[in-house]
């Protein structure tokens, strides 16, 4: 079983949402229960009357909408991306040996996924405790922390960058206090930590959302029986809860780390140039010098890069994953 | 039939009302009555105040001659490339930076006949083989007050002395290079812009770089003016329109006009247009000394009619650039340099605002 569906890394690129993740996750949720109902499930629905007849191999048919979308929207248009680094202005590799004899593109390459990484670590941070927080606490009280997490969804990310610069600045909101309780001031706004706190904000919903949806399927009388068992209450939590929630942490860490990938508006408004990242360069040669083969080769290498990554990240976590599951 | 007749009657009115029209050259700002109904112009610009005021412009001219008028936009050379690579245009007018049109000349954009255009009242000047001027405006030093009290910045080789004049510098860092900057900076490395070659290019951009890693490079002119609204920059480098309107709001910058930065924004017909003379003749009425009055009282920039008489406030009045004393002040960059330099110029000035 692959860890991640192919279509992930490709999704960086255009869509604000992997989409193949969330379905990946709910599955390895189910996978235990699922195995053995399958069956069940399918010879109920054979005889029920209200329920048309459904193969298992007519079921692909139902994946046909969303295949459809992808094709037209994303294989198509990235098909052409990839065919015009190859080919725009002339054939050949030309557009990749000018990214990477370039300082300036090695550097930004690798200031993205630095900066991709720190965002992820950052949410993961904020997104566990409050999570488990939503997990425990009475209705009423979920129901403000779920809104909590929707209501930045609802501001254009415009907006809430702006925000930022109003709090961050030299002479803004968090300098102000600062200096009027007499510390020094810090400086935040166009510094790489300036981006990251703007860009977690952002970004923590896609991680909170997922590990929240894994802690509430978890049995919490699991946690019961280790105490019963004689666990302390800290080691009943990290031996038992957090290996059943890792599904959940990577698949938000996986989300977060490729949506901060293709981050531009944030870096560009909270960042300076030493923060900027590959986005605002390929920006920068589709729009403004119009070599939209070198921009397609940058958005092909950050693609590809993004791709090895998570092929390398994949077998470790699903290693993890199964050995944390053997014990649990 | 009907419509025929009304037609022949139409051509016929018009025959006997403007004959001369026929032969003449156009005159800036006059339109034949009737003369585009039925037609569509898309006009694209950037949005924004600044389009509502050339909009507000183009009325009498949409009146007029019975044109719909559609705006899209905001420009980008990117976007007017694939309609003019796919052989479907939808773009007739566009308002573009100043460069692309010399770039980009023949290629995307058509070269203008001139006989279809009133340019008479232009600037000397301004006129390009694919543009004429949309607006003018400037790129302009401001000082905080209160950071350099008695003795303030006077030039650019000031906002490039961090010895003398320490403090944190803004820069236009939203899009291409500002040729003109580049070549202060190079004349402040003690070099001479008219005598500049494209390896001195780095040497200005490296004077740049030499301010220091708390240069700020504003992205938006919105995020200009709120550097100067909090107080963040001690030397902010702004447009005018942006400057003033900055002002207005009290932030407590004096502008430093020596070597004011000449800009303007470009009114260009983009190669494969459908009705080409439809376009000529919407340009021939933005270029009316009461269409540009109408621009300036609406947006506070600049008319490029040296005929035009805006009616405007103190404050605005203050930041025009048209005056005789602004003009001698003014800073014009080398254009043909940096179009020939045009990707060199953007590829180092992209590495600057990345971090290297």
């Amino acid at each position: 079983m692959r860890f991640f569906p192919a279509t992930e890394p490709i999704a960086c690129l255009a869509s604000p949402v992997a989409p193949g993740l969330l379905s990946k996750r709910e599955m390895m949720m189910t996978a235990t229960p699922d195995d053995g109902q399958r069956a069940g499930t399918a010879v109920d629905a054979a005889h029920s009357p209200f329920l048309p007849r459904l193969r298992p191999r007519g079921a692909v048919w139902l994946t046909a909408p969303a295949v459809l979308v992808l094709l037209v929207a994303l294989a198509y248009p990235l098909g052409i991306v990839v065919w015009r680094s190859f080919s725009d202005p002339a054939i050949g590799i030309d557009n990749y040996v000018w990214f990477f004899q370039s300082a300036v593109n090695r550097t930004v390459l690798q200031r993205t996924f630095v900066v991709a990484a720190w965002v992820t670590l950052a949410c993961l941070i904020c997104a566990y405790p409050y999570a488990y927080a939503m997990t425990i606490v009475g209705r009423n009280m979920r129901l403000a922390l779920i809104l909590c997490v929707l209501v930045p969804f609802w501001l254009s990310g415009v907006v809430r960058t702006l925000a930022w610069v109003i709090l961050l600045q030299d002479s803004g909101v968090i300098n102000s206090i600062l200096r009027g309780i007499g510390l020094s001031p810090v400086k935040l706004i166009r510094t790489l930590p300036g981006v990251v706190i703007g860009m977690t904000q952002v970004l923590l919903p896609f991680m909170i959302l997922p590990i929240y949806s894994v802690m509430k399927g978890i049995d919490t009388r699991l946690l019961q029986a280790a105490r019963s068992l004689g666990a302390r209450p800290w080691k009943a939590f990290l031996q038992i809860y957090v290996p059943l929630s890792l599904p959940g942490v990577y698949a938000g860490a996986i989300i977060v780390f490729i949506l901060s990938l293709g981050f531009y508006i944030t870096p560009a408004l909270l960042g300076g140039p030493r923060s900027i990242l590959l986005s605002s360069l390929v920006q920068n040669q589709v729009l403004s010098l119009l070599n939209w083969g070198r921009g397609g080769a940058m958005g092909v290498v950050l693609l590809v890069a993004t791709f090895v990554l998570l092929a390398i990240a994949a077998p470790l976590m699903r290693q993890k994953h199964t050995s944390s599951r053997r014990e649990a | 039939m009907k419509k025929i007749s009304r037609a022949l009657a139409l051509t016929m009115t018009c025959a006997l009302a403007l004959p001369a029209f026929a032969q003449d050259k156009p005159v800036a700002g006059e339109v034949k009555e009737g003369s585009l109904k039925g037609k569509t112009l898309t006009f694209v610009s950037y949005g924004g105040i600044y389009q509502d005021g050339q909009v507000a412009a183009l009325k009498e001219f949409v009146d007029k001659s019975g044109v719909t008028l559609l705006n899209d936009g905001p420009t980008e050379i990117a976007k007017l490339k694939a309609q003019v690579d796919a052989g479907n245009v939808t773009w007739d007018v566009v308002d573009t930076a100043d460069l692309p049109p010399y770039v980009h000349c023949g290629t995307l954009f058509q070269k203008l006949d001139l006989s279809k255009l009133d340019v008479s009242k232009i600037p000397q000047g301004q006129v390009g083989e694919c543009s004429v001027p949309a607006m003018n405006y400037g790129v302009v030093l401001m000082y905080k007050n209160e950071a350099y009290k008695d003795n303030p910045p006077k030039s650019w080789a000031d906002f490039f002395d961090t010895e003398k004049f320490p403090g944190v510098r803004a820069i236009d860092g939203s899009g291409d290079p500002t040729g003109g900057l580049i070549e202060q900076a190079f004349k402040a490395a003690g070099g001479d812009p008219k005598a500049m070659t494209s390896d001195d290019i780095e040497k200005g951009i490296q004077k740049l770089r030499d301010l220091g890693p708390d240069t700020i490079y504003w992205k938006t002119g919105a995020e200009s003016q709120q550097l100067a609204e909090s107080g963040e920059a001690d030397m902010i480098m702004m447009w005018t329109g942006r400057a003033m309107t900055a002002v207005k709001n009290g932030a407590a910058y004096t502008p430093v006009w020596q070597d004011w930065l000449v800009v303007m924004d470009q009114l260009t017909i983009p190669v494969g247009v459908k009705d080409t003379d439809a376009a000529y003749a919407l340009i021939n009425a933005y270029l009316g000394a009461n269409a540009q009055a109408v621009l300036t009282e609406k947006t506070s920039y600049t008319p490029i009619n040296m005929d035009a008489k805006p009616k405007v406030d103190e404050a605005t009045a203050a930041f025009l650039t048209s005056t005789p004393e602004r003009n001698a002040q003014g800073y014009q960059q080398n254009i043909p340099f940096w179009v020939k330099n045009f990707d060199l110029a953007a590829e180092k000035w992209n590495a600057l605002l990345s971090g290297n």
